[in-house]
């Protein structure tokens, strides 16, 4: 009897016992979790903290590790931006389509996926994923035609019919986006074998063909002077000094053709570079029509 | 029992707290560890994770001081100055702020930005809280000068610590070394290629003098001999032309050995010399 | 002084963030930083090695520059330097090309009203002029 009063005794001290240590194992746990601070849930919010301070590269490793132990949607969709944010653009459309289906990243994943190939400059596949409607989304599929449409004007592929090419912008900017159509369809180039030509008949002409008016007085004034210069000292007899300024003559002649067609080359090359400039200032300043970003 | 089970409680809760420092702790020195092995890349991002998790804040000066050196380390001295001023406005007390203070002044010597240096240092002197550590501001103003090549200037800052300081023998032996520009180029004006051989570059000064008086021959044989044209032609593009360039190569052969004078002091600062660098 | 202090702290904060934001997008590594003071570039007496022609060619520049480029001055507006333009269009082109290049840029060298719109200005304060835009070749030429 005495025994088994001592025995209610002590079970009744290890129940108050295991009251009081449960929770604090519980605490425990907890602790360790805490105080371990690359288990998943700490990098998930070490991973957080470094995306709203634009640390996308540091949050993005943090995010890899994360997804090693649980797939969240949210975190793949965090950890693609990152990507598509320090200009891993194939990495971030590999990771935007996984995110594709059954899930509510499904439309914003679907334009990221666009503006990955868009940003990345891959304007071929950008534009056969459009126009075979690959992936595209519902929400968003106006925003992925103007991208697929401006994408027109970045590179040497050859234009669609204007209509269809401005139908999808706002008419607000229709005009506006009409005159880089019609610079890109008719761009004011001169041509390389024309400069050469008019050098050649009136040596300078070709440069002032392409705008270098100065190069080409000059260069008519040199081949000129050293060619009267040649005349002049054959016409004194002075044959060795003669036939020296008729070498410069051809050297100057010869050198004026080449550089007018070589200067043409470089006024297109400027009108290119001047256009593409244009461009990418007018649509940037528009966020490319895009939806502002959340994140 | 009952002593037991407390004991036990008691032991518990101590190891809570005990840990809860101690990660912390393993935290900062795990990122020590890569700040010493130089990567301080992911130096940064551990003590940014302590930043994060250290809600006590015991470590956020020291973190923010190391993260403001590991940016040093990589050259960001911009990201360096960021966090530097970070950690003064976390400093606890005055030789903290004192030495974040300071470590922005050091960012600024070795970004080259002298005068943002020299301003700062000016209000670190006024500011009475720092007027024991005078001597280590006229240190940094010397270094200031050095990376701006004002090696008079800097001999000054140095000798006001003490007269016999050797980076101010240093400094003064510098500015003596060098060679004076204006000289070279007025020597030339007299006689072509003098500038030059002064600056040591002799064959390139008795070429520069041959070649005047070459020109100068044919251009004054040109006239005399009633060819004005060629003697204006000769007098332009060759004699005027020689006479112009070693005016020029006197003042750059002056300039380049004054650099040469001042890479070496400044080779002997970053590889030789012990005491305490930016 | 206090606000003034505060106002610069923030000022520079804001845009120390976009700095920092950016500079470690790519992962980069301890770096040392050189006391050293910049030399201007002078000529290099470089010999080139590729072929026998670019040899004499590189040979000949050598001997212009020792005789008489770096005694008369700093007379060329461009980088490259007219000289140097010959070498690297010789080698980027041929012998026969090259030279035809040359005496166009000298040509445009003669020309006292340089278009300094058409030019790039470098820091040193010359025009460049790089010999790769006037190889005939459209993709070739940059900005």
């Amino acid at each position: 009897m005495k025994l088994s009063a001592a025995h209610k005794n002590g079970s009744l001290q290890i129940a108050v016992l295991l009251i009081f240590l449960l929770p604090i194992l519980n605490f425990a746990q907890i602790s360790y979790n805490n105080s371990n601070l690359f288990s998943p849930v700490n990098r998930l919010k070490f991973g957080n903290y470094l995306f709203a301070d634009k640390d996308y590269l540091r949050a993005s490793a943090e995010f890899k590790e994360y997804l090693k132990s649980f797939d969240d949607d949210t975190v793949r969709f965090k950890y693609s931006l990152c990507l598509f944010n320090i200009g891993k653009y194939e990495e971030a459309s590999d990771n935007f389509k996984t995110l594709f289906y059954g899930n509510p990243f499904t439309e914003k994943a679907r334009l990221y996926f666009y503006e990955s190939y868009f940003f990345g400059k891959d304007y071929k596949d950008l534009r056969d994923l459009a126009d075979n409607q690959n992936y595209k989304s519902v929400r968003y599929s106006k925003e992925i035609d103007r991208l697929k449409n401006i994408s027109y004007l970045m590179d040497c592929s050859r234009l669609p019919e204007m209509n269809s090419f401005l139908s999808v912008f706002d008419d607000s900017v229709q005009s506006s986006i009409a005159k880089f159509y019609y610079q890109k369809k008719n761009p004011k180039h001169k041509n390389p074998i024309t400069a050469a030509v008019f050098s050649a008949i009136i040596p300078g002409s070709g440069k002032i063909y392409t705008g270098e008016i100065g190069d080409g007085i000059t260069a008519f004034i040199t081949t000129a002077l050293s060619a009267y210069l040649a005349y002049s000292n054959f016409k004194a007899d002075h044959n060795f000094r003669g036939w020296l300024f008729t070498g410069l003559t051809a050297f100057f002649y010869a050198g004026n053709v080449y550089g007018s067609a070589a200067s043409a080359q470089i006024y297109n090359a400027r009108i290119r570079f001047n256009f593409d400039k244009e461009v990418k200032i007018y649509f940037g300043e528009r966020n490319y029509f895009l939806p502002k970003s959340d994140y | 029992m009952k002593t037991r089970a407390l004991f036990i409680l008691s032991f518990m809760l101590f190891a809570f707290v005990i840990q809860a420092q101690d990660y912390l702790k393993s935290q900062f020195n795990y990122a020590n560890d890569l700040f010493k092995a130089e990567q301080y890349y992911d130096a940064i991002t551990e003590y940014k994770r302590l930043l994060l998790f250290d809600s006590t804040n015991t470590y956020r000066y020291q973190t923010e001081f190391k993260i403001g050196e590991s940016y040093k380390g990589g050259a960001k001295y911009d990201d360096a100055i960021k966090y530097f001023s970070l950690a003064e406005k976390d400093a606890q007390d005055k030789d903290e702020i004192f030495a974040a203070k300071t470590q922005v002044i050091r960012s600024n010597i070795l970004r080259r930005t002298t005068d943002r240096a020299l301003q700062l240092l000016d209000e670190l002197e006024k500011d009475s809280t720092f007027r024991g550590e005078i001597d280590t501001t006229y240190y940094w103003r010397g270094w200031a000068y050095m990376f701006a090549d004002n090696w008079k200037s800097a001999a000054r800052a140095f000798a006001t610590i003490n007269p016999s300081h050797p980076l101010k023998i240093l400094a003064d032996q510098t500015d003596r070394a060098k060679v004076s520009v204006t000289f070279a180029k007025v020597i030339s004006y007299i006689l072509p290629g003098a500038g030059s051989i002064y600056t040591g570059k002799i064959l390139s000064g008795l070429m520069s003098l041959a070649w005047n008086a070459a020109a100068g021959y044919w251009t004054i044989n040109a006239f005399t001999s009633n060819r004005i044209f060629d003697g204006f032609v000769v007098g332009e593009l060759v004699w005027f032309r020689f006479y112009r360039g070693s005016i020029q190569n006197a003042e750059e052969f002056a300039v380049q050995k004054n650099i040469d004078i001042a890479n070496k002091s400044l080779r002997y600062l970053q590889n030789e010399y012990k005491g305490i660098k930016p | 002084m206090t606000k003034l202090k505060l106002l610069t702290i923030c000022f520079v904060f804001l845009i120390a963030t976009q700095l920092h934001a950016q500079t470690d997008w790519v992962k980069w590594d301890a770096q040392t930083v050189s006391y050293e003071l910049t030399k201007t570039q002078h000529h290099e007496y470089t010999i080139d090695k590729s072929g026998f022609g670019m040899t004499l060619i590189s040979f000949g520049r050598n001997v212009y520059y020792f005789f008489i480029s770096d005694l008369d001055g700093d007379n060329c507006p461009f980088n490259p330097t007219c000289s140097q333009f010959l070498v690297q269009s010789i080698k980027e082109t041929n012998i026969f090309v090259g030279p035809l290049m040359f005496a166009d840029r000298f040509t445009r060298d003669l020309n006292f009203i340089k278009g300094r719109d058409h030019y790039q200005i470098i820091p040193n304060g010359k025009l460049f002029d790089p010999v790769y835009n006037y190889t005939l070749n459209s993709k070739k030429i940059k900005f």
